[in-house]
């Protein structure tokens, strides 16, 4: 917590239990993979995932004002295009797949690159669009995401999906193989725990300097009054071009993430609901920060986990096929309602509630 | 040639009701500069207000019911969720009706369950033969119906009062609240009229060739999305041609389907998106959209 | 929304990071202590996960709120009243069965964290609705789960796991059957063209796979057309194939498309047989404007005899379920339901008398189970886990007349084409 050049004054008070509290943040989380079920690991590498694909879309929604509701094409690309890259040709399930066989951290930096290249590919046409038009032409990205998905067999896998190469560093496998530690067994939830927290930790740092510093007070003039923004001299049509190539690449590395998760590639999980997923993260936790982004994903993913387990002991929530809302219903519920509520009357999101009032402050739009 | 007349009416008919959806869309985009992800609850609302009632009341009453249900709807999201925000930003506002969608859409499927809904039309599986052309009969009605509906409505959005505050509004809100115009008033019309043709929309989505209403008809909703777009977010006109275009395209995609194997299988509901974005290439605001004159 | 970057966030990312804890924890237990909970219970009967001294627990991974709801609902309440009746029988090896179910609404994420969230639990899984979320956890049940978990879904891609075992005819089998009953009946001939409507997916291709080589054999010629679930309208496709000149329809679809593709084509006067995998078809049909069309021509394979059959088994089973669920409607979803958790139950007893309750037990017993039958028509083989339990399949025909709306046209058998065909190729 360097920058807090902000309100000197203010910083130092602060200073100490915020540093505890991300001590104790950290250690606890370090911890998880010794205490907790491979069910909740899961959730908790889900809700990981998330994050780091809802920081990019923070990014360019939350940030720079560009409706994006083809998220989840660029999670697709992300996720199929390390297992062509990692994966090795042959046969599988009775169809011939095309992989290139290299390196597996390799792989992941090169769909991270490929999902951003997409990107790029599409920005010609974001840059002409804005608002709801920007917002449905994504939408097509969905479309034909999911039509080559389905078609390119050999790429693909098609409706099968494929499977999806263990990660491997420095010879260490993130696989199922049992290692224990400290009398733990560790299996590839704990193991990708570790590497889910690298790497939201990293791409959080990094978005949270893009967006502290000239780059991000460029995004928000975008935002709030492009043509202002461009008469101050901010190459408007650059900025948007590069904030869909870097938010794109963030969807590619959580797309990356969740193949190692799923230890499969499942074609149908890349549609719309995942692409408007993502937007009520955003709004859920807060447009425009990475808090925001990582506490809305998390809402997002664990609540239905949180209602399904718990489902025997929670008053209103029926067991399915009973008759009465089941927990699968109460939590798209709870979200649908989650969504209205926060917009209508916590403006800012979720990471809101633990600024104290007076340093709340809105601006009227000029 | 007669597989050709038989898919471009089909198409055309099917694209008649998309600009039914997109009108929708378009009037409360005009109205509030939202764009309503809502829109398929609303549609499964009328739809199902007029398959619950039919059996009592008799189809045309539930129909009528069942129009007046969706604007119902539609005015109380209006009122009660889109009115309470205060913030400006309309990509939020477009996502809260993502929640609302949610919401909704929860609601209904889980009354209708595992149901297939019929709505009790009086066309059933008739057919019109116009020499060795055949079309079904709920299609040249749903022609009808939404040609006559689009035109009442170009026409009392070019002469009623309603019409002038509502294009007012649109032009701008400030100036036309400080002419008297009731802001508040022109987006409640905006969302009851969108919620009753989406009811309309409904009927003709669900009766002959597709055997009723249920839990997924909503998804068809989302044709409509390139349809308003193609034709430009904020022009009436513009939401008849793009709903005519997506579903002549679609017609053709998918029955020629087997002449087109090289762009893969399962073509049919692509196409209209690609048509989309190549519209958006060259028109960024659409075929019929006013472009955005910024002022500084 | 309108608002500065700020600088700021830690209080915030911290209060996040305290959520997310507070919620993780509350699923906290003892793992570093945990077993594999093997044991061996008073009797001798060795035991494992899933199995306690009183209990036998099962897994239902079903969707009672996405896309397969219809189906996974009738499943899931027969499942509910086989664990019931044999609870009231007295259970299985001195132990009741219980059932914990979870709709994953067919959504892949949280179907793989339902079987991860239930996996360590349970025995196994007598419901897994949704072929390719067993695909995706399929490597984990080969590989280290080794739980038996039958599949709801009829594909041959879910074929050579000894753990994961599809109960019937997989749909490429029962297209090269549902083929043979339309040459048997002389409605097509060598040279032909039939037309063949199918979801894009592994349920539809899979069926391709079994039409285009039922096609080889009789000297036909396939017209195809892919389709998307949310496809809802058949009139360009049936134009599409009238155009084509077929001389009878394959639909492997769901229940809506087959009824708007036998509506539209009656309609027409297009004259074809249509004939449809088991899952193209639902009850609720026949009350729709499609209902007389289906009547008349529709003919539907399957791997079990249809629950309004007048045979003793389904008849119990109809009385019973209506019993129990008065308020729903009887679909074959009931039977196939039914005949899997009976078969669990069969394989659960013979396991007790090899006295092994434990995963693999379970798996061995039902290697050893060549001919399970229940009185639904077909005999199952379980011996080869890379072919599927039966080649049979029962074509039906829609009636509205008949609980369930279907009776039989012609009992179970195997096409001659369909015992040579091999699978994977």
């Amino acid at each position: 917590m360097s920058d807090t050049t902000h309100a000197p004054a203010k910083a130092a008070p602060h200073r100490t239990p915020r540093a505890y509290l991300w001590l104790a943040g950290s250690l606890l989380l370090l911890a998880l993979p010794f205490y907790l079920d491979r069910f909740w690991l899961q959730a908790g590498l889900f809700a990981m995932a998330a994050a780091i694909g809802a920081i990019g879309l923070n990014l360019l929604t939350g940030a720079t004002g560009q409706l994006s509701m083809g998220h989840s094409f660029f999670l697709a690309v992300g996720a199929y295009g390390y297992c062509v890259f990692a994966g090795e040709s042959g046969e599988e399930n009775g169809r011939q797949l095309t992989g290139l066989g290299l390196p597996t951290w390799l792989a992941v930096v090169l769909a991270v690159l490929l999902a951003g290249a997409a990107g790029g590919l599409f920005s010609p046409i974001a840059g002409r669009l804005r608002g709801a038009y920007l917002g449905i032409a994504t939408l097509a990205l969905i479309f034909i995401g999911q039509h080559v998905l389905f078609n390119a067999g050999d790429l693909t896998g098609g409706f099968n999906g494929r499977d999806v190469p263990v990660l491997s560093l420095f010879g260490f496998d993130f696989d199922d193989t049992e290692v224990v530690i400290a009398a733990v067994p560790f299996g590839s939830s704990e193991k990708l725990w570790y590497a889910g927290l690298f790497a939201l930790l990293v791409g959080g740092l990094f978005a949270r300097g893009v967006l502290r510093g000239r780059p991000g007070r460029a995004m928000n003039a975008i935002r709030d009054h492009r043509i202002a923004a461009g008469v101050m001299g901010v190459p408007v049509a650059r900025y948007r071009a590069a904030v869909f190539v870097l938010s794109s690449m963030y969807a590619g590395l959580a797309g990356v993430l969740i193949a190692l998760i799923f230890q499969r590639t499942v074609p149908d999980y890349f549609g719309m609901i995942l692409a408007l997923e993502y937007l009520a993260m955003i709004v859920i936790g807060g447009l425009g920060t990475v808090a925001g982004a990582v506490v809305g994903a998390a809402f997002v993913a664990l609540l239905p986990q949180l209602l399904t387990h718990y489902s025997d002991s929670l008053p209103l929530v029926a067991d399915p096929g009973s008759g009465g809302v089941t927990p699968g219903e109460a939590s798209r519920y709870l979200y649908g309602a989650a969504i209205v509520a926060v917009v209508l009357f916590l403006p800012g999101g979720l990471t809101r509630l633990s600024v104290p009032m007076v340093r709340r402050f809105s601006r009227e739009k000029s | 040639m007669t597989t050709f007349v038989e898919l471009l009416l089909g198409g055309l008919s099917m694209g008649s009701v998309y600009a039914l959806i997109a009108l929708g869309f378009v009037v409360i985009f005009k109205a509030t500069e939202v764009v309503n992800f809502a829109h398929a609850s609303l549609l499964l609302a009328g739809g199902y207000v007029t398959a619950v009632l039919h059996d009592d009341i008799g189809f045309w009453p539930a129909l009528g019911v069942g129009i007046a249900g969706a604007a119902v709807v539609g005015s109380a999201v209006e009122y009660t969720v889109m009115r309470r925000y205060r913030g400006a930003d309309h990509s939020v506002l477009a996502i809260v009706t993502i929640g609302v969608d949610i919401l909704l859409t929860t609601e209904l499927t889980r009354r209708i369950g595992t149901d297939v809904l019929a709505l009790g039309d009086p066309w059933g599986d008739k057919l019109l033969t116009v020499g060795d052309i055949t079309i079904a009969q709920t299609r040249v009605a749903a022609f009808v119906a939404a040609a006559l509906l689009i035109t009442v409505f170009l026409l009392a959005f070019r002469y009623t009062t309603w019409g002038v505050s509502m294009r007012a509004a649109a032009e701008n809100p400030q100036t036309a609240a400080l002419m008297g115009v009731r802001l508040g008033r022109v987006s409640l019309s905006a969302w009851a009229v969108a919620g009753s043709l989406a009811a309309v929309a409904a009927l003709f989505l669900t009766v002959f060739p597709t055997p009723g209403l249920e839990r997924a008809t909503s998804l068809a909703a989302l044709k409509a999305f390139p349809a308003a777009i193609l034709g430009g977010l904020d022009s009436t006109t513009g939401a008849l041609a793009g709903g005519l275009i997506v579903g002549v395209t679609e017609s053709f995609a998918t029955g020629y389907q087997s002449d087109l194997t090289f762009l893969g299988r399962g073509f049919g509901d692509l196409a209209p998106y690609l048509v989309m974005v190549a519209v958006l290439l060259i028109r960024p605001a659409g075929l019929f959209g006013t472009k955005e004159l910024a002022r500084v | 929304m309108k608002r500065r970057a700020r600088h700021t966030n830690a209080p915030r990312t911290g209060a996040a990071l305290l959520v997310v804890l507070a919620l993780a924890l509350a699923g906290c237990s003892g793992k570093a202590t945990e077993g594999d909970g093997k044991g061996e219970d008073a009797g001798g009967v060795k035991t494992g996960q899933g199995v306690s001294d009183k209990t036998i627990s099962l897994g239902v991974l079903t969707d009672m709120t996405g896309v397969y709801a219809s189906l996974g609902k009738s499943v899931t309440q027969a499942q509910q009243l086989w664990a019931d009746q044999t609870n009231k029988a007295g259970g299985i090896c001195g132990r009741t069965i219980e059932l914990t179910v979870r709709d994953h609404g067919y959504d892949p994420q949280k179907a793989v964290a339902a079987y991860t969230e239930l996996e360590p639990d349970v025995l196994g899984f007598v419901q897994f609705i949704g072929s390719p979320f067993v695909a995706a956890v399929e490597k984990r049940i080969d590989g280290q789960d080794k739980g038996l978990v039958l599949p709801q879904a009829w594909s041959a891609n879910l074929l050579g796991s000894p753990y994961v075992r599809v109960v019937g005819a997989t749909y490429d089998i029962e297209t090269i059957n549902a083929i043979d009953y339309l040459l048997g009946n002389e409605r097509i001939a060598k040279g032909d063209k039939i037309g063949h409507v199918y979801f894009e997916g592994d349920y539809g291709e899979n069926a391709l796979v079994g039409s285009e080589y039922a096609a080889e054999q009789a000297g036909l010629t396939i017209v195809e057309q892919k389709i998307k679930p949310t496809d809802n309208d058949m009139s360009a496709q049936v134009a599409a194939l009238k155009k084509a000149g077929v001389k009878a329809i394959v639909i492997s679809a769901g229940p809506r498309q087959a009824a708007s593709l036998v509506g539209v084509a009656a309609a027409g006067g297009f004259n074809v047989p249509v004939v449809g995998n088991n899952s193209a078809f639902a009850p609720q049909l026949l009350a729709t404007a499609a209902g007389p069309a289906l009547m008349k021509d529709y003919y539907i394979a399957s791997s079990t005899l249809p629950i309004g059959s007048d045979e003793a088994a389904p008849k119990k089973l109809a009385t019973e379920y209506a019993a129990a669920y008065p308020d729903d409607g009887l679909d074959n979803g009931v039977v196939s339901g039914y005949t899997a958790a009976s078969l669990y139950g069969e394989v659960l007893k013979k396991a007790c008398e090899s006295k092994d309750l434990t995963r693999e037990g379970v798996d061995k017993a039902l290697l050893g189970l060549d001919a399970f039958s229940t009185g639904f028509g077909i005999t199952h083989d379980f011996s080869d886990p890379a072919a599927p339990s039966t080649r049979e399949s029962v074509i039906m025909k829609p009636d509205s007349k008949v609980p369930g709306g279907l009776k039989v046209v012609q009992e179970a058998r195997v096409a001659e084409p369909a015992e040579g065909f091999t699978f994977g190729g």
